[in-house]
């Protein structure tokens, strides 16, 4: 995206749009009509600049100061015409909001819904061969931390049921190292220079524990030495492959292995950490 | 704000507080008697933070939209930078929110948290780890909730306001026009 498209067409658009709103504030005779919570289609604003989105006014305008980006959010949107047929009296106090959908007023039911879907979603994102595999930043574009909450708990209580003795201490140990590894492994990146988004990072780590959650499991399931290895080290080299092409493409090419090394030195210890209870 | 709740009107939405209370409540109340019951840690943090996390999911989409009209999300824009959405119900339902319903949420957020602080001053002066942990991963749930929307609500108000003027002054050179269209 070059930087000259950024200076001259938004500019254009923006100052039109507001001449627009102004023209609009002043056309209306009356109290304005309480317009229904919109789904505002979002001017991206970065957090530096007021981010707050009230649901029935009009965007706010565009501050020139930061480069306007090109609104365009799909998922909102998506939710939104879903939910066109759905704004129903599922709540006394917002009736008066008319057919226009809006995720503030949704169902609850359609709330989990649409939080699972986006776990199932994310996790096939990662975990599975799928074309969006090149481009890291559109793939985990809805990180949540649903999926990777719970398979380290899934896979602490599989260890912890593994282990014969000090069951309280395989968990608390196999817990507090996915999570603070997973915080130092984004911390890593973003120290080698990456660009990758903090919670987008700790989301892809999480999802990419499940294989290895997968083979903790078999692994529970059958006791076999030279099966728990084979087993391992087939999850653990689909593990990596999950999580390669995400880091790889956040950082400088020079300095790749620096930041993909402790990624598999962390999953190579959980997969050590399997083997090894008994 | 005032210790004791607004009288005059009763829950507009009785189940939707309950819910609110009980998962936050349900979860301080396993991890206190728990010790009495269960021996092993493993089913005390699972059940505690399982409760939390469950209660940090109720409290940021269904009771922040339902009783105090707030909801506050991150998104991922098209130039792989994260921005944080606040948004909020316009003013009119604001306005007719029941007060006792938002009087309810806003003081169990604010207590649950300082209740999980006290705790883990107690495990921290008994050099209690694991309970240190259980304790900062209820905590980071319950903050993260009330700093979202502490934000909320902030920027909801900024808002009013410069809508308000907005319009005022928009109304004021609406009836300058006129007046010069007369003359």
């Amino acid at each position: 995206m070059s930087h000259n498209e950024r200076d001259t067409v938004p500019l254009n658009q923006s100052s039109q749009s507001d001449i627009d709103e102004i023209e609009n504030l002043i056309n209306y005779s009356g109290p304005t009509t309480v317009l229904p919570a919109q789904p505002s289609p979002p001017p991206t604003i970065p957090i530096s600049s007021s981010p707050f989105i009230p649901s029935n006014l009009p965007p706010p305008s565009q501050k020139p100061v930061q480069p306007a980006v090109p609104p365009a959010i799909p998922i909102n949107n998506n939710n939104n015409n879903r939910n066109v047929n759905n704004n129903n009296n599922n709540n006394q106090q917002l009736t008066g909001f008319g057919p226009a959908p809006n995720t503030l007023t949704e169902p609850v039911w359609d709330t989990v819904k649409r939080d699972l879907s986006r776990i199932v979603s994310n996790l096939k994102l990662v975990v599975f061969p799928n074309p969006f595999r090149e481009d890291p930043g559109k793939a985990l574009r809805d990180w949540d931390l649903w999926g990777p909450f719970f398979f380290i708990v899934f896979l602490g209580l599989v260890l912890s049921w593994s282990a014969s003795v000090k069951k309280s201490e395989v968990f608390a140990v196999a817990f507090a190292l996915l999570a603070t590894g997973a915080v130092i492994l984004t911390l890593n990146v973003l120290l080698l220079g990456g660009h990758i988004i903090f919670f987008q990072s700790l989301s892809l780590l999480g999802y990419c524990l499940f294989p290895l959650d997968v083979g903790a499991l078999i692994c529970m399931l059958k006791d076999n030495v030279i099966l728990k290895i084979v087993v391992v080290c087939v999850t653990l080299a689909w593990s990596s492959w999950a999580a390669y092409p995400f880091i790889s493409m956040a950082v400088n090419p020079r300095r790749k292995a620096l930041a993909l090394y402790p990624v598999l030195l962390m999953y190579v210890s959980v997969g050590f950490l399997i083997i090894a209870i008994d | 704000m005032d210790l004791n709740p607004p009288s005059g009107e009763n829950y507009a939405n009785p189940r939707i507080c309950f819910f609110h209370v009980l998962f936050k409540a349900g979860a301080l109340a396993f991890y206190i008697l728990s010790a009495l019951f269960f021996d092993s840690f493993v089913i005390i943090f699972v059940v505690t933070v399982l409760l939390s996390a469950l209660d940090f999911w109720v409290v940021k989409n269904v009771s922040g939209r339902i009783l105090v009209g707030l909801r506050w999300w991150n998104e991922i824009d098209d130039n792989g930078e994260s921005v944080w959405k606040f948004e909020c119900l316009d003013q009119e339902s604001l306005a007719r929110m029941n007060k006792k319903d938002s009087w309810l949420f806003w003081w169990t957020l604010y207590l649950t948290a300082v209740v999980w602080i006290f705790f883990g001053i107690f495990s921290l002066i008994r050099f209690q780890a694991d309970y240190l942990l259980v304790v900062g991963v209820c905590l980071t749930l319950s903050i993260a909730n009330i700093v979202g929307f502490t934000k909320c609500r902030k920027d909801a108000k900024k808002q009013i306001q410069q809508f308000a003027s907005q319009t005022i002054a928009n109304r004021f050179s609406s009836t300058i026009q006129s007046a010069f269209t007369v003359v």
